[in-house]
């Protein structure tokens, strides 16, 4: 994944819009996803938000997309620990002509799976902040249950409103039949406006 | 000692303890040569991959089943498939992985004369459970030969075994793939492997573990016009048609329960009239 942009916007202390888009380079070159989503607070004390959101995803050299819906529910219970579950709704699509469509949801293997995470801030600064996760979803990508994907992201304030995100993961893989290997290590970089 | 630490301790050497004494070698589940590693072996040329059987090339039957996992009591399921080899002239059949439950050298040894007792040749891939011991691979390539192969039956039927006992395939066995899938439209073609690549709407943490894996395997499947991937792992029996290429959990010879589906048995295709007709064969 070469780059992606998000945007959230908090329209008011209790609801908040994020959308975001990335384009890939070298492997499945153009657009890679692309995501809108609405969040409302259901809690503020502990940030219990509930969340509904679509995603769209493609792989154009294997001309392969899959549509998803996921509710999810966040909390942040402490400072710095971040934890959300919920369910996603999983459309592959293989038809070489509507792949690309995130619009189009008809498919012959729908599913179901379960979301997790859990993600802990170990460092916060003026300027820049880390954290640590493990999560079998984020902003555009559900991964499968099979695996326990894990890794790091910092955020580097550049301006008022603009953040510098990076991103590194990898998954373990094979858990059904308890021979464990690694998967390969991802690394996503992308700028962030908060509106 | 404090009692709350003497607790704890106690609770971890029962843990240890339940740990060594189930027979596995928990060291293998990271420390395994991966699958990487055995498909270049593979594909170094000094494994010898079984070659065609002789079959009427008119009109033939052959059986694929997942998961014989025989234990210390060598309980399994190879004796009911023996006896269909004559009521459903059965001329060879496929073992998709898994063929004991903790690759001990006794279960092995049980294992082959089961398989040999069936009495009629047989093609063999690798599963997870294979690689429970530190010789696991070793036992598995000394015995069986190579873990990803083809093998073409009747100058017609195309079977491809790929190794996926890790739930992975890895860019090595890809690119081999593909290498053996584009023969213009020669062969029909099924792909025969461990793990399946779709488990139904809800699915379980038994099928392949990538999805950019599984979507590039089924845009190969798609692309070459591969009749049928079939995969064992799960111990059911699923058919699901996606984009005109059949994806077949195929039964198990497991003496244990199912995770789901309808008994245990296995997979008959039949070539006959220069098409493949599939059938679940379901043991009482």
């Amino acid at each position: 994944m070469l780059a992606t942009a998000e945007a959230d916007i908090v329209a008011s202390q209790f609801l908040k819009v994020e959308a975001g888009i990335s384009f890939n380079l070298f492997q499945h070159n153009g657009l890679g996803a692309a995501a809108l989503g609405v969040g409302a607070v259901a809690y503020d004390p502990v940030g219990l938000t509930l969340r509904l959101a679509a995603q769209h995803q493609q792989w154009n050299d294997w001309q392969a997309g899959e549509n998803r819906l996921l509710a999810t529910l966040t909390a942040e219970p402490a400072a710095g620990l971040r934890l959300a579950t919920g369910l996603a709704w999983r459309a592959p699509v293989f038809d070489a002509e509507r792949y690309g469509s995130p619009f189009y949801w008809c498919t012959e293997v729908p599913e179901r799976n379960l979301l997790y995470r859990v993600e802990w801030g170990f460092v916060r600064r003026e300027q820049w902040q880390a954290s640590g996760w493990l999560a079998n979803f984020d902003r555009f990508t559900v991964h499968n249950p099979q695996q326990i994907p894990f890794g790091l992201r910092g955020a580097y304030n550049l301006g008022r409103e603009w953040n510098l995100l990076g991103r590194c993961g990898t998954a373990i893989n094979g858990l059904s039949g308890l021979i464990l290997s690694l998967g390969e290590v991802a690394v996503e970089m992308g700028v962030q406006r908060e509106f | 000692m404090s009692s709350s630490r003497r607790r704890l301790l106690a609770a971890c050497s029962w843990v240890f303890v339940a740990l060594a004494g189930c027979g596995y070698d928990w060291g293998q589940f990271i420390a395994h040569p991966t699958v990487e590693d055995r498909v270049r072996e593979n594909l170094s040329g000094r494994l010898h991959a079984p070659g065609p059987v002789a079959v009427n090339p008119d009109s033939f039957s052959f059986a694929m089943f997942g998961d014989p996992q025989i234990e210390h009591d060598n309980v399994n399921n190879l004796g009911r498939l023996k006896a269909d080899v004559q009521t459903k002239g059965i001329a060879f059949f496929c073992a998709l992985g898994d063929f004991t439950e903790h690759s001990t050298p006794d279960e092995h040894d049980s294992i082959v004369k089961d398989l040999q007792s069936v009495g009629i040749p047989y093609y063999a891939t690798i599963g997870n459970h294979d690689l429970f011991q530190s010789d696991g691979w070793e036992w598995f390539k000394t015995t069986f030969g190579p873990s990803c192969y083809p093998v073409v039956i009747a100058d017609r039927v195309k079977l491809i075994f790929l190794d996926t006992a890790d739930g992975l395939l890895g860019p090595t066995q890809f690119d081999w793939l593909e290498s053996e899938l584009g023969d213009g439209g020669r062969y029909i073609k099924i792909v025969g492997t461990h793990f399946p690549v779709f488990d139904g709407p809800e699915p379980t943490m038994g099928r392949m573990a990538s999805t950019g894996e599984r979507f590039k395997l089924q845009h190969l499947l798609q692309k070459y016009g591969v009749h049928a991937i079939v995969s064992g792992h799960i111990h059911g029996w699923r058919h699901t048609l996606v984009e005109d290429v059949n994806h077949f959990i195929c039964g198990t010879m497991a003496p244990g329960g199912l995770d789901y589906g309808s008994g245990k048995g296995y997979l008959l295709f039949t070539f006959a009239h220069d098409s493949l007709a599939w059938q679940r064969v379901e043991f009482e």
